[in-house]
């Protein structure tokens, strides 16, 4: 179905304009903030060794992380995180700050990924679903919003804002994004579209399991706020997977009457699980600032 | 992606078959999770309970055994019995005359005021979805897509696992499980039910629900005093979510919560949240 083009330059331009804003609200000198943080440690204002704590107690998160199934979270993680874990920085951060710059790393390479995503002329170009187009394009300017929401508050509570994407995770992402060479439209399809689903579920799940830990009350209230829009995000891709899977890819449309010729079980592939998992959530330190 | 395609390639079995691996791990690693947390924290505002009330004799023993109970009879009621379905939708009206809201509910502060509120809400939606299906079996939707009995039951489900979730922290602190729905919605909700006219009419009713549902759990993760409790609402919220996204999606519209002209929201919003004194 097409969609209204210069509807939706509209809509993009509003995303950039309330990134602008909330971009201008963190432009107060940052690095004074994070100077901040450290006198403060120094003075004895942060507690240095619950903050190692918590970043110790994360190894075991790691380890249940690497245990998954999943490709993204199998990857060699051990070595990089064990740096971040032993860095002066990252003890000198808050657990608080610590789980926003994790999520800010995430939502960075979300950002890569769909803009990786949206130069395949099947994803983004004459050759797309109009539908799955106009989601991945509203979808990276989402997560462009995440992260600079994140980012603000990491800010905020006087740490180093991150923009650099999750170290675990690129590397299975470039190895994903460069199988994608010569595959026909369909199966690159069905490969963007179940990385994507991977990255959504990740930062879903880390949020859920990050929203009940947060002492700051504005931290919790910005992850809680986004937490659902990544599940959203995850229910729009399964759905998306399962119809180009099923061979019905002209069943992604949002067309008066589409919804008559949708198969039962189509109804709920979108949200199997009653009660969200964390099974897969990024351990709290693992994107923190070096 | 070919987009001539007009034939389904595979069978609704094997379609089925996709989401099979996710039932198993529902089960196995998402329900343990989210039961831990009720669970321990059913345990302290009993603790709490007990020496607020030390004449009451709680028993640890039994008050455990009660919470997973709860919890896992819950679960399994949920899915097979349509008994619970009668039981969590008794009417605002039957509460009242039961004394039920002045009794237990009224007493309840803090957490287990938002629990009490949450199992409400749970009921409010499966009291819709429950006279929305009986409604279009019946014939009196219209055509009703194949897609949507599909939705509305395992929605429904869901949402009779979620208010499950909650009174079995109620019950497990000595108070009744919450069994009427949402006193201060209910009255608009059977209004716009009777309105109901199609199937388009009632997913949209639905909708409303989810968002608030949904918007009430995100406050709710902010303001609950116990990080358990917030748990549990951190765990349901997104559930709520993906509801809606299917629901948006079926109506033909961009399948995300969005503004009422269409605009797509990248932070889900609170102005439809609910509180315990609503």
């Amino acid at each position: 179905m097409p969609y209204d083009d210069k509807a939706f330059a509209e809509l993009v331009e509003q995303s950039q304009d309330m990134q602008s804003d909330a971009m201008a609200n963190v432009a107060r000198p940052i690095d004074e903030l994070v100077e901040l943080n450290f006198e403060r440690a120094a003075r004895g204002e942060i507690d240095m060794e619950a903050n190692q704590r918590f970043a110790a107690a994360h190894r075991g998160a790691v380890a249940a992380s690497l245990s998954g199934a999943s490709a993204l979270t199998a990857v060699g993680a051990g070595a990089v995180l064990l740096g971040l874990l032993a860095s002066p920085a990252l003890a000198a951060s808050s657990p608080d700050i610590q789980m926003l710059q994790t999520a800010a790393s995430i939502e960075k390479l979300a950002v890569n990924t769909y803009t990786t995503a949206e130069t395949l002329p099947y994803i983004g170009g004459s050759m797309a679903n109009s539908v799955v187009a106009k989601f991945v394009s509203v979808t990276k300017s989402q997560h462009t919003q995440h992260l600079a929401a994140f980012n603000a508050a990491t800010a905020r509570l006087g740490g180093a804002m991150q923009n650099t994407p999750d170290p675990t995770y690129v590397p299975v992402v470039d190895k994903a994004v460069a199988s994608l060479k010569g595959l026909s439209a369909d199966k690159g399809t069905l490969a963007v579209v179940g990385l994507a689903l991977e990255l959504e579920n990740i930062a879903a799940e880390t949020y859920v399991a990050d929203v009940p830990n947060f002492t700051d009350s504005q931290a919790r209230a910005t992850t809680a706020s986004i937490m659902g829009v990544e599940a959203q995000h995850v229910a729009v891709l399964r759905a998306v997977q399962a119809l180009v899977m099923a061979g019905a890819p002209q069943l992604i449309s949002l067309a008066p009457g589409n919804a008559a010729k949708l198969p039962a079980a189509a109804g709920d592939l979108a949200f199997p699980f009653a009660f969200y998992p964390i099974s897969q959530a990024a351990p709290a330190s693992q994107g923190a600032v070096k | 992606m070919s987009a001539d395609n007009n034939d389904i390639q595979i069978t609704e079995g094997q379609l089925r078959a996709m989401t099979s691996d996710l039932d198993g791990l529902n089960t196995e690693q998402c329900y343990p999770a989210m039961t831990a947390a009720a669970q321990s924290w059913a345990q302290d505002v009993a603790d709490e309970r007990r020496q607020a009330e030390p004449r009451r004799h709680f028993s640890r023993r039994s008050f455990l055994f009660g919470a997973g109970g709860a919890i896992a009879g819950g679960l399994v009621l949920a899915t097979t019995s349509s008994s619970l379905a009668a039981a969590a939708t008794r009417p605002m009206a039957a509460a009242k005359a039961s004394g039920e809201l002045t009794g237990d509910a009224a007493k309840l502060t803090g957490d287990l005021a938002i629990a009490a509120l949450a199992a409400s809400l749970e009921n409010l939606a499966v009291f819709a979805y429950t006279a929305g299906l009986s409604a279009a079996k019946a014939g009196k939707l219209g055509a009703v897509p194949a897609a949507v009995p599909t939705f509305v039951t395992t929605a429904r489900s869901q949402h009779m696992q979620h208010a499950a979730a909650w009174n079995s922290v109620l019950t497990a602190a000595g108070y009744k499980a919450v069994t009427y729905t949402d006193p201060a919605l209910t009255p608009m909700v059977e209004k716009d039910f009777a309105a109901v006219k199609n199937i388009p009419d009632l997913l949209n009713l639905a909708l409303t629900l989810e968002n608030v549902a949904a918007q009430t759990y995100q406050g709710g993760a902010d303001v609950l005093k116990s990080a358990k409790a917030r748990a549990v609402a951190a765990s349901i919220q997104p559930v709520e979510m993906q509801h809606a996204a299917v629901l948006y999606f079926v109506l033909g519209k961009y399948p995300g919560i969005q503004t009422a002209s269409g605009t797509p929201l990248a932070f889900n919003p609170l102005t439809l949240a609910q509180k315990p004194t609503s």
